[in-house]
């Protein structure tokens, strides 16, 4: 019986104990040392005081501690957090206190960025998978593995029990987390299994980071079909020539990515020294494709299907698009059909539907779909849309802000945003939000954040300000304050000092106008 | 040389603690993929080299003493 996720790893290692489940480097784990370890975790953290519920953070680089931590998390009942340990402290801090996280799982390399959060940071209680000389009490992982499960009592979870929080970028200045039940997390990883068909010989590539939602087709969807999972160390995913060479040694068979990653392959990843013919499926997500570089990867990669994979984190992944050849022509390529067990609207300004092959926004009702908002009923109200079919039956679809229209063939084109939040390198970034960080510099009287496209049409954030008499001081002087606010991608490429900005009648700032202008220097 | 890399590496990526030069610049989260492009990028106009693709590896870029040694083999 398969109701929650750790179910998922109980029922592979009863079948395949000795099958590897993750590996990372030269480190490898296998379903049955994963299962048990996983008890151990979870053992710890219910003698340390956590009840069903509580958030748990995982504070963890691209390893295998990461897997231990998210089933070890779910299988106390308790609710794992991944915390991005590139993202600035302050960020980190106030994802902390937000989800009132008072337990830590980390590893030894994260010992100096642990040390600097703790400065601040007064409510945790305790870490895990570290053992250091810190304020407050931590454990290894060593320590945790000697732990005896003679009177481990596990915890009854249910389906409906939320399994994960994940954070992403909030228009008012704040992150906001995406909270999955069990039973949204599991019927993702059924779906995707299903129509990716893996099988317990695949070998899946786990690019992202955890925090990144597309992280959970390598720690959900692979192991619910007893396949291996190789999460792929930080080092490789920054330089394609060993990167490559990974992906040959592994023998990788599924690929699942933004498309950044594998352009980076297809340009500086010597892949015509290696031999990657085991590759079936490439899976990318996040954003578009470029047609061209498509064409080229999969004139060398002629056995693998490529597949768009669409879906806000909201609702983990709603459509799919396979391509068995490459696309003849440059034509944006469509975000494809809506998957089983789900159905959807595209509605117009009005809230009406909009006549078929006419832009509109997608809403979407699935199994698959988020419980709501952590903390933040009102955004989580905003971001619903509920059906009233019969008194007492409601339909409730999740609005996704992401403006498409359905082609002839039926599939579904992505056509852009109706708010101001944008893809950059797969990662979701509200323009508004770096807005309001800039905003809260001293000297900045008023900041509007938009996007530019440099000469190879990539595209970068640029903010133009109107600053005090002392803003004087450079855009370097920005840009840094605003690394201490916000994740790497979300930092302003550009900064423009201006005297003031267009307006429309009202006041509002037209930021069309300003981009405008600043081509035209 | 080393000096002129870990000015620039802290100077564009690092916000909250400065970084030395044995340290672990891609285990770390220091740098993202973009950023090691942008690294390759001021490496190859600051000291007049050409990086080829199939040097872009982990044992040449790892730390900035690992760099160093690379950009002092291709002098």
């Amino acid at each position: 019986m398969l109701f929650t996720l750790p179910h998922i790893i109980q029922n592979s290692a009863r079948s395949f104990p000795e099958q590897d489940a993750f590996r990372c480097g030269r480190d490898s784990m296998s379903y049955g040392e994963l299962d048990k370890k996983t008890d151990q975790l979870a053992s710890h953290l219910i003698m340390k005081g956590v009840r069903k519920g509580d958030r748990i953070g995982v504070y963890m680089e691209r390893c295998l501690e990461t897997a231990l931590a998210v089933y070890g998390i779910m299988k106390a009942g308790a609710v794992y957090v991944p915390l991005d340990p590139s993202a600035p402290h302050a960020r980190t801090r106030f994802l902390l206190d937000d989800c009132g996280i008072k337990h830590v799982t980390t590893t030894a390399k994260q010992r100096r960025k642990i040390k600097a959060i703790l400065e601040t940071e007064t409510n945790l209680e305790s870490l895990i998978g570290i053992d250091a000389d810190l304020t407050i009490p931590s454990v290894s992982w060593d320590a945790i593995f000697k732990i005896d499960l003679s009177t481990y009592q596990p915890v009854k979870i249910i389906e409906s029990d939320l399994a994960y929080i994940m954070y992403t970028s909030g228009s008012t200045g704040a992150p906001k987390g995406i909270m999955h039940t069990h039973h949204s997390g599991l019927s993702y990883a059924k779906l995707s299994a299903q129509v990716y068909n893996i099988t317990l010989t695949d070998r899946i590539a786990n690019h992202a980071p955890l925090h990144f939602d597309i992280s959970t087709f390598g720690y959900f969807s692979g192991p619910l079909a007893g396949a291996t999972t190789v999460i792929i160390p930080d080092a490789h995913t920054k330089l394609p020539a060993s990167l490559s060479a990974l992906m040959e040694q592994e023998k990788i068979t599924i690929w699942y990515s933004v498309p950044l990653a594998l352009v980076q392959l297809l340009l500086n990843g010597v892949l015509d020294e290696r031999d990657l013919s085991p590759l079936r499926w490439v899976l990318y997500g996040g954003e578009n494709f470029v047609p061209k570089y498509m064409r080229e990867l999969m004139g060398l990669w002629p056995s693998a299907t490529f597949s768009n994979v669409y879906g806000p984190a909201e609702v983990n992944q709603c459509t799919y698009y396979h391509l068995n050849t490459p696309p003849e022509t440059d034509e944006q390529i469509p975000i494809g059909k809506i998957w089983e067990n789900t159905t959807y609207k595209i509605l117009g300004e009005d809230n009406s539907p909009v006549p078929k092959g006419t832009s509109g926004e997608l809403l979407v009702r699935s199994a698959t779909m988020m419980k709501g908002y952590w903390n933040n009923n009102v955004l989580t109200k905003k971001a619903l849309y509920t059906e009233h079919i019969a008194p007492g039956v409601e339909h409730v679809f999740y609005r996704t802000g992401d403006l498409v229209k359905e082609d002839e063939q039926g599939n579904l084109i992505f056509l852009g945003r109706n708010d101001r939040q944008v893809k950059l390198r797969g990662y979701r970034v509200e323009l508004d939000e770096v807005e309001a960080v800039l905003g809260k510099h001293d000297s900045v009287e008023e900041a509007a954040v938009f996007i530019l496209e440099n000469e190879n049409n990539e595209k970068q954030i640029a903010a133009a300000i109107i600053g005090t008499k002392e803003i004087e001081q450079s855009a370097d002087h920005l840009i840094a304050f605003s690394k201490t606010y916000l994740p790497p991608y979300a930092i302003p490429n550009h900064i423009y000092f201006l005297q003031d900005f267009p307006r429309t009648s009202s006041g509002k700032v037209k930021r069309s106008e300003i981009v405008k202008s600043l081509i035209q220097r | 040389m080393k000096d002129i890399l870990l000015k620039y590496i802290n100077e564009q990526f690092q916000a909250d603690d400065p970084i030395e030069a044995q340290d672990d610049l891609l285990g770390e989260g220091i740098l993202d993929s973009l950023g090691m492009m942008k690294l390759i990028l001021f490496i190859e106009t600051e000291f007049e080299l050409k990086v080829p693709p199939q040097d872009m590896t982990i044992e040449n870029f790892m730390s900035i003493d690992d760099m160093a040694t690379y950009i002092s083999n291709r002098k």
